[in-house]
């Protein structure tokens, strides 16, 4: 009877049958379960009374209304999107879904920073007063008037669609530089081609909803708009209960099989570049065949038929060039890689349909397009009858906000105002457009005046301008970078002062217009939730450097607060008495016609201001595109007679039509045998912001996994070169080298690679930093030679074994 | 042979006596000492006495807000309603005054009735069918004393904080779902 090993099992089995009968494991398991869900890293909203705040969202320029989710009002736990806004109907983009978190994101910059050692050593940074830091910034603004230098004054800004980019050129003009410009978008060299066709600068919108057949060349619709919940209710519209009733059938063309392929009912897979060539063989089978719109080419239309230009010489119109042997199916069929049979099946059932439109964006990396490819697109639609009383293509309304007072630029700033890096010269860039890179490539060789102090606003170029050796080469040569970012970015580490902005939920903002949208819209951006920094909003701030920096800036900008000028803008709204208010679900702007303007908005502007900043938006249909054309021929031309009078006389018949004119990327095709193209990806942000991290989750580990960025590459070129699945490689181009991973990808075109932008980035937090490797260091840039703009369709390429 | 028998026999009442020690001892274990262990025991920052505030309804107090959320125990805004100055001689009322109503604090109040973060409640539909507070919560109307806050060593949630099983007892007795994404969105 010993008290030994025995009796200890006997006693240990006593127990646990004793601890099963009892609440213990079965209390302590319950328990552990809620214990795990009070663990500090996960995210868990405070508790409390939620409320929501409307308002529009700013993330980019998709203009859409959205709803803040607070708590006590005081922190912001999500955003949604506002079921009573007519653009997004209640959706929200990935990066809006996420949008919370740059509200608490660890790179906010909390303060005003002033750098005090070398340029980019973030260790250097030393908080300054807001007072000291604006007293800086507009004495050195003063300064470069007093020596007679205010051209010395740049700015880029990435907004392009709010009140805050007028502002700025209302600034800049009263200053007197013309260095202003904007992050670049496809948008520029579509509004140069709408300049060009009507004689208006507003670039061309798509009533997509309204269409039955859409033929879109390049333009990654479901990944790649510059309004992407516009096009997702495009797509619910197309897929969703509409779908039974009007079946619309989508072809896309382009080189790679991207998530808009996998949506569309046929996938045309071409040569990179190739998207315009294929246009001009599907206007040739129209022409041809006369299966195009002959009434309304003939009524509406100038350059069809061939011309005789203002010196006497008869030129080659528009028809005779498409049917030229050039253009033929079979001739396009080689260069683009799809049988001529397939051409001509496309260009009659293009032909056909009725409501058939014309849609582009090709693979540019965000920059714009070639403008005689835009131009070729829309020649298209020209052929369909598009622009015509239907509206399915028109130009993107402008929105009765009225004109800013008259500035009246003193003698330093009209001296300044002439000294344009950009002038339109004879025979080459006829047609300036926003003249980014050639501001950029004028300071990095030296070829222009010194810049004093290059302020950016809202844009982070020396990440996500493609070929960002030209921004650091620039900014090598400039005398100071100011900051406005809201986060520590790649460009603000390169600052010299930082001035942060509010980020886009805690400020008053606006949205005009939206890209590619047919109809006018007018939304106010109302903070949701207070600043939590000591942050300050830009405008308030060029409103406080405009009263010191002397001349006649101050009296250009006479309102108090940035939301006094914003109120000025929605007065003159009230005053034009046009459009309606949209406050309630179900309001179908995309059956706007042109001509079929509602009303219902309000003349009191106090009201109306009320209105929208409670999250209510504002609209009208589209003007008639053929009514008050303003080209030579008073039509919608073809062949652009408005050149010759921009020093593009003596340019050869071509020069004057649409065609496809690609610029060939630099490089030895021995050297570089590939070409890297980049794509946009719907799970990663590539512009100003970065993806924050909820957003980082839906990357798939077959484009980065851990640090490494994976390229898609075609079986049968892996094979060639000898790289495997995942296998590492380096991937030169003529910008340098960069390491990759290998992903075989079936529906990568051969010859080419294909890099997802939105990764590699060197700032930010661990979430995003050193994950993958920036496209935008491998893109090659070319200058149009017609525009000036920044255009990109491919950059050669070598991969190799690691 | 017998003396073996006897010995084997008393060396099985011994290990049997062993066993249910074993037994009993973590029977007492798990429902006398554990529960006790597992929860400490917290008083509350200042006392409140709902018995000295039947002058006014308990909605006064416990508001269901405009859109149809509840608004739980109330802000330091609505005892300053009344407590702008201290109203009587007590120590809770000079602490509620001095400490969080000038110095405009809310306070630290230990919720009895917090529910985890995966549990979905609103007060809006079991107001609407006419379920008595008192079905889930503890009848205050002569509690002159917070009871003490029994705090989950774990989880941190009070002791009686309401468990599924209750939930779904009334759940069945109504004839109201139980499935899971009623209460577990």
């Amino acid at each position: 009877m010993k008290l030994g090993r025995r009796a200890l099992l006997q006693f240990a089995a006593g127990a646990v049958g004793g601890a099963l009968l009892s609440p213990l494991p079965w209390k302590l398991a319950d328990d552990a379960a809620i214990w795990s869900q009070n663990w500090s890293w996960r995210p868990s909203p405070a508790r409390g009374h939620i409320t929501k705040a409307s308002s529009i969202c700013t993330l980019c320029d998709g203009g859409c209304g959205i709803q803040g989710r607070l708590v006590d009002r005081k922190r912001l736990i999500g955003i949604e999107g506002n079921p009573a806004n007519p653009v997004n109907m209640g959706g929200v983009c990935p990066l809006c879904a996420a949008g919370a978190q740059f509200v608490y994101a660890p790179y906010r910059i909390t303060q005003p920073l002033k750098q005090t050692r070398k340029r980019g050593d973030v260790t250097g940074f030393q908080p300054v007063a807001w007072n000291d830091a604006i007293a800086e910034l507009g004495a050195r603004l003063a300064r470069l008037r007093t020596d007679g230098k205010p051209q010395a004054a740049a700015c880029i800004t990435g907004q392009r669609r709010s009140s805050m980019g007028h502002l700025w050129r209302q600034f800049f003009t009263a200053y007197g530089s013309p260095n202003l410009y904007t992050m670049p978008s496809p948008g520029d060299s579509n509004k140069l081609a709408a300049a060009l066709t009507t004689g208006k600068s507003a670039p061309f919108a798509f009533a997509l909803e309204r269409a039955s057949y859409v033929l879109c060349f390049g333009a990654g619709m479901a990944e790649d708009s510059c309004a992407p919940s516009r096009m997702q209710a495009a797509f619910r519209h197309w897929r969703g209960a509409a779908a039974g009733k009007n079946p619309v059938k989508i072809v896309l063309v382009e080189s790679r099989c991207s998530l808009s392929a996998s949506k569309a009912d046929q996938f045309l897979a071409v040569a990179p570049g190739g998207e315009a060539a294929l246009a001009m063989a599907i206007a040739n089978v129209m022409i041809k065949e006369n299966l195009y719109d002959a009434d309304f080419v003939g009524k509406n239309v100038f350059g069809f038929e061939d011309w005789t230009d203002a010196q006497g010489k008869t030129r080659q119109g528009f028809k005779n060039y498409a049917l030229s042997a050039v253009n033929a199916p079979e001739e396009i069929s080689k260069r683009v890689g799809l049988d001529a049979s397939k051409i001509r099946d496309v260009a009659r059932e293009f032909a056909k349909q009725k409501g058939a439109v014309a849609v582009w964006g090709e693979q540019s990396a965000g920059l714009a397009g070639n403008i005689y490819h835009d131009l070729v697109f829309l020649a298209l639609n020209v052929l369909k009858g598009n622009p015509g009383a239907d509206g399915l293509v028109a130009l993107v309304p402008e929105v009765p906000l009225g004109a800013l007072p008259q500035v009246n630029p003193d003698a330093t700033a009209q001296q300044g105002l002439q000294k344009k890096i950009s002038q339109p010269q004879p025979g080459k860039m006829p047609l300036p457009g926003n003249g980014l890179y050639v501001f950029l490539d004028a300071v990095a060789s030296g070829a222009s005046y010194p810049v004093d102090i290059l302020m950016i606003h809202e844009a982070n170029p020396a990440y996500s301008l493609p070929e960002t050796k030209l921004f650091k080469d620039a900014l090598a040569k400039t005398g100071m970078l100011v900051s406005f970012s809201s986060y520590m970015d790649e460009t603000a580490q390169q600052a010299d002062l930082i001035l942060p902005n509010h980020m886009a939920f805690e400020r008053f903002d606006d949205a005009i217009g939206i890209e590619g949208a047919p109809f006018a819209y007018y939304a106010v951006a109302a903070p949701v939730i207070e600043p939590q920094c000591n942050t300050k909003h830009t405008g308030e701030i060029l409103l406080e450097v405009g009263k010191s920096v002397g001349g006649n800036v101050g009296a250009a900008m006479p309102w108090s607060s940035y939301q006094d000028y914003l109120k000025s803008r929605v007065k003159e709204l009230a005053a034009a008495k046009k459009g309606a208010l949209a406050e309630k679900p179900d309001v179908a702007l995309w059956q706007l016609k042109p001509g079929q303007s509602p009303s219902g908005s309000l003349a009191d502007d106090a009201a109306l201001w009320k209105k929208l900043v409670g999250g209510a938006c504002w609209y009208d249909a589209p003007a008639d595109t053929l009514q008050d054309l303003t080209t030579p021929s008073g039509k919608l031309e073809l062949a652009f007679q408005s050149l010759q009078s921009k020093g593009g006389a003596g340019m050869d018949d071509l020069a004057f039509l649409p065609h496809f004119a690609q610029i060939a990327p630099s490089g030895d095709p021995k050297q570089y045998p590939l070409l890297m193209v980049t794509y946009k990806s719907t799970s990663l942000s590539d512009g100003y912001l970065p993806t924050p991290p909820f957003m980082m989750k839906t990357v798939f580990d077959f484009v980065l996994k851990g640090t490494d960025l994976f390229v898609e590459v075609n079986p049968q070129d892996a094979a060639a070169l000898g790289l495997g699945e995942g296998e590492q490689a380096t991937l030169s181009t003529t910008q340098g080298d960069l390491p990759v991973r290998i992903r075989l990808y079936a529906g990568a075109r051969p010859g080419v690679v294909y890099m997802t932008r939105g990764l590699g980035h060197k700032a930010y937090d661990q979430y995003i930093q050193d994950k993958g490797v920036n496209a935008n260091q491998a893109i090659e840039v070319q200058m149009d030679p017609v525009t000036g703009l920044g255009t990109v369709w491919a950059t050669r390429a070598q991969l190799r074994r690691a | 042979m017998k003396e073996e028998k006897s010995s084997a026999s008393g060396s099985a009442l011994f290990g049997g006596i062993i066993f249910f020690a074993g037994f009993i001892a973590f029977l007492i274990l798990g429902w006398v000492v554990f529960p006790d262990l597992l929860y400490s025991k917290k008083a509350q920052p200042i006392n409140f006495s709902h018995v000295a505030h039947q002058d006014t309804s308990c909605e006064d107090c416990h508001v269901a807000r405009d859109d149809g959320t509840y608004a739980g125990i109330p802000k330091i805004e609505k005892c300053k309603e009344c407590h702008e100055s201290q109203m009587g001689q007590q120590e809770s009322e000079r602490i509620l005054v001095e400490e969080y109503i000038q110095k405009d604090r809310e306070v630290p109040w230990l919720i009895y009735s917090w529910q985890p973060d995966n549990v979905y409640f609103s007060h809006a539909p079991h107001k609407a069918k006419g379920v008595e507070c008192v079905r889930c919560h503890r009848d205050v109307s002569k509690e002159e004393k917070l009871p003490l806050f029994h705090e989950n060593r774990l989880t941190g949630y009070s002791k009686s904080t309401m468990g599924m099983k209750e939930c779904e007892l009334c759940h069945a007795e109504r004839g109201v779902s139980n499935d899971c994404v009623i209460c577990h969105k």
